[in-house]
């Protein structure tokens, strides 16, 4: 577990630009929200989520992550069908903030285009410089009085 | 000047599912059809409406609506429940987040009509304030509450209500309230901590006259000028779209796709008093929550302190930040930060 000044980025994983995060388990792509997402964005209040069965492709808005401050997109890390989507974030939106890898997951996808849609993917060695740079755009949003109450 | 444009319903009362698929209907107008933004202005006919993300069967009592003739039924911003009639103006409005007049995204949409409101409530004589995390005050007492949703590519649809005159006794009636074990309490409860146009100035608001006000204050916010207009062909068949397949389905009224709700009461005697904690909670977030008791404190502080824990995060360490945020000396006197968050926490575990 690589720890990037204070958010948890897991090694295995690969994140999307937009704070998605894809595990690739068994053929399949099990998704969730990053865990410098759910600092930054303060506790879940409401999540909107696709419906089992539905489409997706790679980088479409396929859902709505609500906090306090913001409206979040969810953002598909990788193209297929949704096998799945965890009712128990349904039922407490606040798992994504209290386990983002684990219990906190969103959705689980069938992938169609499974490696390409990977290489589009920031994994490995690019995860710090990708995070460091986040973090300073989040420093000077809040500098000018972005970012909400 | 810009000209914006402005839709007027104030002389008849309009069914929710009406008003809101209008209402719905103006982000689209502006993403998809480049329309310049638009002010809806209306009336509801008696109604309840939830937010997006609420369990209607948990906040309303279906069986009593019916029973007095009010509809009920769920809007798309999210938020919490507005009891809706003839005194209350609704707002609706559709704007693009791209719009220069637009800065400050989404929080600043908050801000902007926050003014707005307030250069309205100043028109009357009555002096209101932004209260976060999204209620307009008046002394301490929410008489606007602010809801909106970033739906249609970058366009918004801003949601409030106004509240000109309001029957706290029919709220209590149809609404499940963590407090309504005890009427009286109940009706004490809702009165300290809310207020309408009507009875800050003690006197009869005609509802145009407030109506005209907000057009105005809009107006000056944005240096533009609003000319009255009527839904194009295309925004009525969009209407009629959001009418059908939304505001007039079962599954959208009674959507199960919300966090699971559950409330709950909380008492602990401290050395400033008995602290009583009523307590709703959506999955692990305050939904509401009211902190009463014979301790000594204003109603005004009380009502911030609720008001700033809405959206917290049920656990010590959210619920003693947020609590910190508008902290100050004997803001309940004998009561600490720790003390109060144990009365809450005690809540949140009786709740069923």
């Amino acid at each position: 577990m690589a720890k990037i000044e204070g958010y948890e980025m897991p090694d295995e994983l690969y994140y999307h630009t937009e704070h998605s995060w894809a595990r690739v388990e068994d053929g399949n792509v099990r998704v969730g929200m990053t865990d410098f997402f759910q600092q930054q964005a303060g506790a879940v209040v409401y999540v909107d989520l696709p419906d089992e069965d539905d489409d997706v492709e790679a980088g479409e808005v396929c859902g709505k992550i609500q906090t306090r401050k913001w409206i979040g997109k969810l953002v598909a890390p990788v193209g297929g069908t949704i096998i799945e989507v965890n009712e128990e974030v349904n039922e407490d939106n606040t798992l994504i903030n209290k386990d983002p890898y684990n219990e906190g997951w969103i959705l689980l996808i069938e992938p169609s285009n499974l490696d390409e849609d990977l290489g589009n993917l920031i994994h490995g060695d690019k995860v710090e410089e990708w995070i460091k740079s986040e973090i300073k755009r989040a420093e000077e949003l809040k500098a000018q009085g972005g970012g909400g109450e | 000047m810009e000209k914006w444009r402005y839709i007027k319903e104030w002389d008849k009362l309009v069914t929710p599912e009406y008003g809101l698929a209008v209402d719905d209907t103006l982000p689209y107008s502006v993403a998809e059809k480049d329309s310049p933004p638009i002010l809806h202005l209306y009336r509801f006919e008696p109604s309840a409406i939830v937010g997006k993300y609420q369990d209607i069967r948990a906040a309303l009592k279906i069986d009593r609506c019916k029973e007095l003739g009010i509809h009920y039924n769920r809007r798309s911003t999210g938020g919490g429940t507005v009891i809706m009639g003839p005194k209350a103006v609704a707002l609706g409005f559709g704007i693009s987040l791209k719009h220069p007049a637009m800065q400050g995204g989404i929080k600043g949409i908050f801000n902007t009509m926050s003014q707005i409101l307030i250069r309205t409530l100043a028109d009357f004589g009555i002096k209101g304030s932004f209260r976060p995390k999204n209620d307009l005050e008046v002394n301490g007492k929410k008489i606007a509450g602010l809801s909106a949703s970033a739906d249609v590519d970058d366009a918004i649809l801003f949601h409030t209500s106004l509240l000109i005159d309001f029957d706290i006794n029919l709220m209590l009636e149809i609404m499940n309230t963590p407090v309504e074990k005890i009427y009286d309490k109940g009706y004490s409860c809702f009165s300290e901590r809310m207020t309408t146009m009507e009875k800050e100035i003690g006197e009869k608001i005609d509802v145009e006259v407030v109506m005209e006000s907000l057009k105005k204050s809009f107006e000056k916010q944005f240096g533009v000028v609003f000319e009255e207009d009527e839904l194009s062909d295309w925004e009525k068949q969009k209407v009629k779209w959001f009418d059908a397949k939304r505001y007039r389905d079962e599954k959208w009224i009674f959507s199960k796709r919300h966090p699971k709700y559950k409330m709950g009461e909380g008492l602990l005697k401290t050395p400033g008093g008995l602290l009583q904690v009523y307590i709703s909670l959506a999955g692990g977030v305050i939904e509401n929550l009211m902190i009463t008791g014979d301790f000594f404190s204003t109603g005004e502080d009380i009502n911030r302190l609720e008001s700033n824990l809405k959206y917290t995060m049920v656990n010590r360490e959210n619920i003693e930040n947020s609590l910190r945020q508008i902290w100050k000396d004997d803001i309940i006197y004998g009561v600490d930060i720790p003390t109060l968050t144990t009365a809450i926490l005690k809540a949140s575990e009786n709740c069923v």
